[in-house]
């Protein structure tokens, strides 16, 4: 039977989820809390996608991102701190039949997690990897992250943060193999959506970094980007985001960018001042790594079993000539 | 009045010789003028023989002998031995010819060490030169010279390695379906009564740590999950299913030569004539329709998507009529090889009617003997009259047809393969060359000679290739295709030594004169009449006006001295060979060459374009200047106005009302957790006043200083006796 015809037969009968089929729970955060518009935007993915519940998985690490599985009723994996892409990356190349979301936050990525971040850049297996950056540790309430800003004063740098902080846009445009590098803010809920469904459609690694609000621990951080559209940078293109007229007429400040321009990308992530949002690079025919290391062969229980006995017949010991001989006079 | 009788004239006119001057060419072996360079094939570096590339050992299916070495020697040549190599690395090759010339085969390997043996000797260095030139060569398999038994061993072996991908592909599928299949009833098991019962649970940990564990518990434990095990119904598909994957007859469950020797015999798929070939196919439909509707359940099982309820109907229904050819494509095709001498009209018409219904038959017809005199019309030939009729029918629907001269067929090699490969039925016909009239021509050169007269020409019609005739017909490898004849440079030395270049084309007369049965047709002039009243053949033929009369057509011919011969025909070969011109051009517009609807339309265009040419001419001459000239129509020279600005959007709702800019909703909670009634979420989980009286103007404002996106707008209270509401208007000014 043809593809088509299968799906005409599945299609006999209509199947399409609500919302409310993807929502596990009431969610934890704070109230105000930008998360919250991020959980709703890959909710509503899920939606309109009609991805089947039992064909998604969301992981996450450790950080207020990392409780975003738990409220999603598709299967879900909370990993360890700075562990969830390696836990991404196994569950890919296991079942790549599986759509994988990554949610990570600024500390689990940018700083435990920051060499798992570099080679699953490099790895550039298909999934879509949210990065939650409120600045700030917020779970533990107000530490210093990699990316919060120099001088923000927070409990562990009581005089102000020292370091400038991390660029993560910058930093993985400059990985190789980097294949889709976008951005949004959690305060556009459209234009948030518009970019993880881009991401979700990209085959590769799709790194979106989300900037959220952390209305608790730094409710004033991101005031002068909420309040001034003009702060806003949105980057338009007809092979990148399409902006609507709603969202065109409060966000005037607007470059059209081609999302194969490495290098103004670059720069783009590095503008000071200005947040852009958009997709800042996008090449699709970076391979994916999945198809790379793809199995010639099947895995069956038997070729697996077989694998395993080869392996442990080499620590089979046996008896030197001296010891059977001994044991032979006995 | 002096009359004297044309001998020559009254043969061109009746075939006969009478009186003297005319030698008959009968047992004179001659052969076309042209022939003269090729006489010793296998002195020549050309396509053939050809190696059936074993599958191990390359990517390609079949290659050529002299391509082979080149490729060898190709990586020596900066080696400091390398002119050596190579004069060593070619004796070889004229080496292997030689051999095949004189019926010794077997595979390049074998063949290889057979002309290494002979040739030791000959020279200091040469197992040397052997030593090295053999740790090059990389591809094995059959070789196969230009002969009666070439097209049949060619197709076979392609269609052999089409078959062997498709059961490598087949196995795949359903090994990986059987292995997830045989999970689902494992993991069933597991979670059934049996499977968590406290026995089960021992075995399945093993003799070392058995003590540490209360199997008894565990089992309780697990009964209490409450997870059962599969539906008898499912359990029981799923067996079926692999019953199915597992008894299929089509394909060898192991890949390599040896048949799987449990279960039921595998079916066969080469066949002697269509019929059986279609019984065959009728006979096995029951079981085909059965595995696919299996692989069609088992797909849609392992997804976990099966539902007995919502399916069942739909494959109960399921029968012959639900294969289509890219279902049928997944089985092995049907090889038939016919010859076209022994094809009966019902065997024929059974062809056509197998290849229309679009069976997944391959049909090979050979023909040896393509210029056999017509059973219907005497003495009228009858070109291919079987083979190339069927083939020529054929083409135009949904079915694969390739036409070639065996001599083509290397250079078809990707043609034949894809004609293989294409699901759906695919009719190849073949000219060997090896007829028992042109003996003394090499089946090569008879079969080349085919394709150059357009005796047999070939071509290709390739259904998938595109929508049209342009994308889907080609000529491509016939010689010369926009000519009516192709023509070649020709030169020869004349009786005062001299060199004389000619241009030579070559017809199907030339053709025709190394064919014994026409030798009547053909009549040597003596060298002392040569200077008569004559034409070359081509000439005449292109003479379509008919206004050269009374010259006799003749063609050059070789004799086994290589002395050239003119050789005069008769006017039933010249008759013939313009009936073989026009089936060429029918063919050639076919393939869009001198296309008569595209010509007349061409002059048309040529004709008004000249018509304009001329207006604008005669308008300049009056000093106008000429309108939009350089320009492509429709585009204007003036710069494009800017694009209009949008539409204005549409107005806000007046502030006097409470509202939220719901799409800019960031699904905070923030609002909801205030008051549920008055704020709510929409289907997009993105907040909206529900309902504005179910809560205080308070509330609103509070909710709109709340927000952190600040698109709540509480506008105008309602109720001014709201207490502190000169406080609240204050606050919620801001927001409006």
């Amino acid at each position: 039977m043809r593809d088509a015809d299968r799906e005409c037969l599945l299609s006999m009968y209509d199947e399409r989820y609500a919302l409310e089929d993807y929502q596990g729970g009431v969610p934890r955060w704070c109230t105000g809390c930008g998360n919250n518009a991020i959980l709703t935007a890959v909710q509503r993915l899920c939606r309109d996608e009609n991805l089947r519940p039992e064909k998604t998985v969301f992981v996450s690490g450790i950080g207020c991102s990392g409780r975003l599985p738990h409220y999603m009723k598709t299967y879900g994996f909370h990993g360890i701190h700075g562990r969830a892409l390696p836990i991404a990356e196994g569950i890919k190349m296991a079942r790549p039949d599986l759509h994988v979301f990554v949610s990570t936050g600024d500390g689990d990525c940018c700083s435990i997690g920051a060499a798992h971040w570099i080679h699953a850049i490099r790895y550039n297996m298909n999934m879509l990897v949210m990065l939650h950056d409120n600045e700030v540790y917020g779970l533990t309430k107000m530490q210093v992250s990699p990316t919060s800003p120099k001088g923000l004063r927070t409990n562990t740098t009581p005089k102000g943060a020292y370091l400038e902080p991390l660029q993560p846009l910058a930093v993985t445009l400059g990985v190789q193999n980097v294949s889709f590098v976008a951005q949004a803010v959690d305060w556009i809920p459209e234009a948030l959506y518009e970019v993880i469904s881009m991401g979700f459609h990209h085959k590769g690694l799709s790194f979106v970094r989300i900037v959220q609000r952390c209305p608790e621990w730094l409710p004033k951080q991101f005031d002068p980007w909420v309040r001034d559209p003009q702060k806003i940078l949105l980057l338009s293109h007809e092979r990148g985001l399409q902006i609507s007229p709603a969202l065109a007429k409060v966000y005037k400040n607007q470059e059209q960018h081609d999302p194969s321009n490495l290098s103004r990308g670059r720069e783009i992530a590095s503008l000071p001042d200005l947040l852009p949002v958009g997709i800042l690079y996008r090449n699709p025919s970076v391979p994916c790594y999945e198809d790379l290391r793809k199995l010639t062969r099947l895995s069956s229980t038997e070729v697996i079993r077989a694998g395993l006995e080869a392996q442990l017949d080499k620590f089979t010991i046996r008896m030197t000539g001296q010891e059977r001989n001994s044991q032979g006079s006995q | 009045m002096e009359t004297e009788f044309k001998a020559d004239v009254f043969f061109h006119l009746t075939g006969k010789r009478r009186g003297f001057g005319l030698d008959t060419i009968e047992r004179l072996n001659l052969l076309p003028a042209l022939f003269a360079r090729y006489r010793k094939l296998e002195k020549l570096r050309y396509d053939f023989p050809l190696v059936l590339v074993r599958e191990d050992s390359g990517d390609t299916w079949v290659q050529s002998l002299s391509e082979l070495f080149d490729s060898m020697l190709r990586e020596i040549a900066g080696d400091a031995n390398g002119d050596r190599l190579i004069r060593h690395g070619l004796r070889m090759e004229r080496e292997i010819r030689t051999l095949l010339a004189q019926d010794t085969s077997g595979s390049f390997s074998a063949l290889w060490d057979i002309a290494a043996s002979q040739l030791s000797n000959s020279e200091d260095l040469f197992w040397d030169s052997i030593k090295r030139l053999s740790s090059l060569r990389k591809l094995d398999g059959e070789v196969v010279d230009c002969d009666k038994a070439t097209p049949g061993r060619l197709f076979r072996y392609a269609w052999e390695t089409v078959q062997r991908k498709k059961a490598h592909r087949f196995r795949e599928r359903v090994n990986r379906l059987a292995t997830k299949l045989s999970d689902i009833l494992r993991a069933g098991f597991a979670r059934s009564e049996e499977g968590r019962s406290p026995q089960m649970l021992r075995a399945s940990v093993g003799s070392g740590y058995e003590q540490s564990f209360d199997f008894e518990t565990m089992s309780r434990l697990l009964a209490r999950s409450g997870s059962d095990g599969l539906t008898r119904e499912r359990s029981r598909r799923v067996q079926w299913l692999l019953s199915v994957l597992q008894s299929q007859r089509f394909f060898p469950a192991q890949s390599g030569p040896e048949w799987r020797d449990e279960g039921a015999e595998l079916y066969s798929f080469a066949f002697e004539n269509c019929a059986s070939a279609v019984e065959a196919y009728r006979e096995r439909l029951p079981n085909m329709v059965e595995l696919t509707k299996a692989l069609a359940i088992a797909d849609l099982e392992i997804e976990g998507r099966y539902e007995g309820s919502r399916h069942d109907a739909f494959f109960e229904e399921f029968g012959a009529e639900n294969l289509d050819p890219s279902e049928a494509a997944l089985f092995p095709d049907y090889l038939v090889h016919l010859n076209a001498h022994r094809l009966s009209a019902v065997e024929a018409a059974t062809v056509a009617e197998a290849l229309s219904a679009s069976l997944p038959v391959k049909v090979l017809v050979q023909t040896d003997n393509i210029v056999a005199p017509s059973p219907l019309v005497d003495g009228q030939l009858a070109f291919g009259l079987r083979s190339s009729r069927i083939a020529s029918s054929m083409i135009g629907g949904e079915i694969y047809v390739l036409q070639s001269s065996s001599s083509a067929l290397f250079q078809l090699r990707d043609r034949i393969y894809r004609g293989m490969e294409n699901s759906g039925p695919a009719l190849f016909s073949v000219f060997s060359g090896a007829s028992e009239n042109t003996s003394h021509v090499p089946p090569y050169l008879a079969a080349a000679a085919a394709m150059e007269s357009r005796a047999f020409p070939t071509f290709v019609y390739d259904p998938s290739a595109g929508r049209d005739w342009a994308s889907r017909f080609s000529l491509e490898v016939n010689p010369q295709v926009e000519a009516d004849w192709p023509l070649h440079d020709f030169s020869y030395e004349d009786e005062a030594h001299q060199r004389v270049p000619e241009n030579y084309a070559f017809t199907l007369v030339d053709f025709l004169g190394c064919d014994r049965r026409y030798a009547r047709d053909f009549a040597k002039v003596p060298r002392s009449a040569w200077e008569g009243d004559f034409l070359g053949v081509p000439e005449l033929l292109n003479n379509e006006t008919g206004t050269i009369h009374n010259r006799i057509p003749y063609v050059l011919m070789l004799d086994e001295n290589d002395v050239l011969q003119k050789v005069i025909v008769d006017d039933k070969l010249i008759q013939e060979a313009r009936h073989c011109r026009e089936m060429w051009r029918s063919l050639q517009e076919l393939a869009g060459i001198h296309n008569s609807h595209a010509d007349r339309l061409l002059a048309r265009e040529r004709k008004a374009w000249e018509e304009q040419l001329r207006h604008e001419a005669e308008a300049r001459g009056n000093g106008q200047m000429p309108a939009g000239r350089g320009t492509a129509p429709g585009l204007s020279t003036s710069i494009a106005s800017p694009p209009s600005p949008p539409a204005e959007l549409k107005t806000a709702p007046p502030s006097d009302e409470a509202y939220i800019e719901t799409s800019r909703c960031t699904s905070c909670n923030e609002c909801i957790n205030l008051n549920k009634k008055m704020f709510a979420y929409n289907s997009e989980k993105q907040a909206f006043i529900a309902d504005r009286d179910a809560g205080s103007y308070r509330q609103l404002v509070e909710a709109a200083e709340s927000c952190p996106v600040s698109i709540i707008h509480p506008g105008k209270p309602r109720n001014p006796d709201e207490p502190g509401m000169e406080e609240l208007v204050k606050r919620a000014a801001p927001f409006l």
